[in-house]
């Protein structure tokens, strides 16, 4: 991958430089090559790329200029995956609700992660992007690239994401042996968190909204992180990522227990519309608001001892 | 006509069974007759506490909704006229919006809001339009509505953009409207509020005849033309805030019933609006019955089925009108 050769300072000092080389028409990669002759014809030859060209979870294969110093990261788990692995001072943007580690505060708040502001990431000066792959960010990721920014668009939706995303950011980072260690660490620790429980699996109503009651199917993190921690989504049948159910499916499917994610003492208990799920009848809530339990991240081991400890003391 | 409204009326009756018996859990006749009955029976807390007061909810909110719309549309003598057009909706949306962002704690907080909401956007729109003095002109009424409501909107957007509560975007989830939180409770609440300005509507029945004929007319056969307007705004408000308190904003019902009833009914208000309670309610509970069963378990938002089922009904009842 020659484009990696080239340092990211060049490109961006050259008004029409190119560090990245995304497989696209052959006319762009033609030009693109040209470029690179010419400046590598007046400057000497960049140091040997330790990272080369990157497939994203978008399927576009990425080349960042190794390694990248400037790291704008807009999705939470990959910011605390950054700092896990040790790349934390080069993250010089995140979003919003990258709350964690605390350190992570003291990282300039770009705002939202999805469709973000473009002026807010180009003014970091970033030489690497990293975005949530949703569709709303397809438009983005292509105008950082044409300008000379590589943007990664990674999925960061399931357990299995932490140590593929981990290796894969040690490896653009020039951290690799510490994320291997982070991801080998987390999967031993996750297997062992992992409870294979000898009775009947508590069911548990995952209710992420109350007005109206939305819920979270089959597939989907918390789904996954209820699971290995003994107990059942009462919707496992459901393979949407959300959506709203009527409280009669809920009472007729009687839940052991319901988890909330909203803080505080939990309002919808006293309508009276609720009384007819046992559950809330009974008051067995488990509520879990901890940025641990809605996105991925070397926390989830943590998370899911927690929940089968309360699992275990509810049942 | 007797043979019509007896038709309407048994069609509203199977709609209301219909109602009690489909829904997300499949329950055979027979379960839903003895949970209707016995209290002990297996189905009885689905049937009597969740789908009965659900179904007698969406009926009396289809009702007043469809009634609403019938009396702004003779009131106002436009036929684009609906309950939402008075800024309503956006004053309900941004009640909800602040009180989800504000995190108003209590079971009830956000339909009260919602309340308070629309009855703020409702008070505005009719300052605005009271033109020279104390006349009502329904066509700065229609515009006020408009603009109050487009100004609440985007204090709503910039809430839900600035709010650092991501639940803040769940307000427009809960606005779309559903029935799901129905109650006897809720149901109690929302009839015994809306029986006063239903009887309103009805008592101005003469009048609403009288000003479909034009303004001129009206007040020379002797209907106080200001007083109705007046009434009939403030009644048909207040019945759509109780019902966005109760479902959040369902579209369509209020504009397209009254129409489809006219088209095979008398003009005459006196014999028109019941037909339009009982159409519109039964037209909601069918809304409903599909919403709650087309992707089981989940729901769909019933504001979103009464487009996709009433828009091509209506067009088939347009089409027969007209040829």
């Amino acid at each position: 991958m020659s484009a990696a050769r080239l340092p990211s300072r060049i490109a961006r000092h050259h008004p029409r430089g190119r560090a990245i080389s995304i497989s696209g028409p052959r006319r762009i990669r033609r030009a693109s090559w040209a470029l690179l002759l010419a400046l590598s014809a007046c400057r000497p030859a960049a140091p040997a790329a330790r990272s080369g060209g990157v497939v994203d979870d978008a399927g576009d294969t990425v080349a960042v200029a190794a390694p990248p110093r400037r790291i704008v990261s807009l999705i939470p788990a990959t910011t605390e995956l950054l700092f896990a692995i040790g790349a934390g001072s080069s993250v010089v943007g995140r979003t919003e609700w990258c709350d964690y580690p605390p350190a992570a505060a003291a990282v300039p708040n770009l705002g939202d992660g999805i469709a973000p502001n473009v002026e807010a990431v180009l003014a970091s000066r970033p030489d690497l992007v990293l975005l949530y792959h949703s569709a709303q960010n397809a438009a983005i990721a292509a105008r950082l690239r044409t300008l000379g920014i590589p943007a990664l668009r990674l999925n960061t939706d399931r357990l299995a994401d932490v140590g593929r995303i981990g290796r894969l950011l040690g490896r653009v980072t020039g951290h690799a042996a510490a994320a291997d260690s982070v991801a080998a660490v987390f999967d031993s620790a996750l297997a062992s968190a992992t409870v294979t429980p000898t009775g009947p699996r508590p069911k548990v109503l995952l209710l992420v909204w109350e007005q109206p009651p939305m819920t979270i199917g089959r597939g989907s993190f918390l789904d996954d992180l209820v699971r290995r921690a003994g107990g059942v989504n009462l919707f496992e049948d459901v393979a949407s990522s959300a959506g709203t159910v009527s409280i009669e499916a809920v009472a007729s499917r009687d839940p052991d227990l319901i988890l909330t994610t909203t803080a505080g003492p939990v309002a919808f208990a006293s309508r009276p519309e609720w009384q007819a799920v046992r559950a809330v009848r009974e008051r067995r809530f488990l509520p879990v608001t901890g940025s641990e339990f809605n996105r991925p991240s070397p926390r989830a081991p943590a998370a899911i001892r927690e929940l089968s400890a309360k699992l275990r003391r509810a049942g | 006509m007797r043979a019509r409204t007896a038709l309407l009326l048994l069609a509203v009756l199977a709609t209301l069974a219909l109602g009690l018996a489909a829904g997300t859990v499949p329950l055979a006749p027979a379960e839903v007759w003895a949970g209707l009955w016995h209290s002990d029976a297996g189905s009885a807390v689905i049937v009597r506490d969740l789908r009965a007061p659900r179904v007698l909810l969406a009926f009396c909110v289809g009702g007043s909704l469809a009634v609403s719309g019938a009396a702004l549309q003779a009131m106002i003598r436009n036929p684009l006229a609906e309950p939402y057009l008075l800024g309503l909706s956006g004053g309900a949306g941004l009640g909800a919006v602040i009180a989800i962002a504000t995190r108003a704690a209590g079971a009830w907080a956000v339909p009260i809001a919602a309340f308070a909401g629309a009855v703020a956007a409702v008070a505005l729109v009719y300052r605005l339009s009271l033109v020279a003095g104390r006349r009502l002109d329904p066509r700065v009424l229609l515009l006020s509505g408009v603009v109050v409501g487009s100004f609440a909107g985007a204090l709503m957007s910039a809430i839900i953009v600035l709010s650092p509560s991501a639940g803040t975007r769940n307000a427009f989830l809960w606005l779309l409207g559903g029935f799901g939180s129905a109650s006897w409770q809720t149901l109690a609440v929302f009839a015994a509020y809306a029986v006063l300005p239903l009887g309103l509507i009805g008592a101005s029945a003469r009048s609403l005849d009288l000003i479909a004929l034009g303004e001129e007319p009206a007040h020379h056969l002797g209907a106080d033309v200001d007083r109705t307007r007046r009434l009939v705004y403030a009644s048909t408000a207040l019945l759509t805030a109780a019902s966005v308190a109760a479902c959040g904003i369902i579209g369509f019902v209020g504009l397209v019933v009254p129409h489809a009833v006219r088209t095979v009914a008398r003009p005459l208000h006196r014999s028109l609006l019941p037909l339009v309670f009982l159409a519109g309610g039964g037209f909601l509970v069918l809304s409903d019955v599909v919403s709650r069963t087309i992707v089981r378990p989940l729901e769909l938002p019933v504001g979103v089925i009464t487009a996709l089922v009433g828009v091509p009904l209506f067009a088939l009842l347009l089409r027969r009108t007209l040829t």
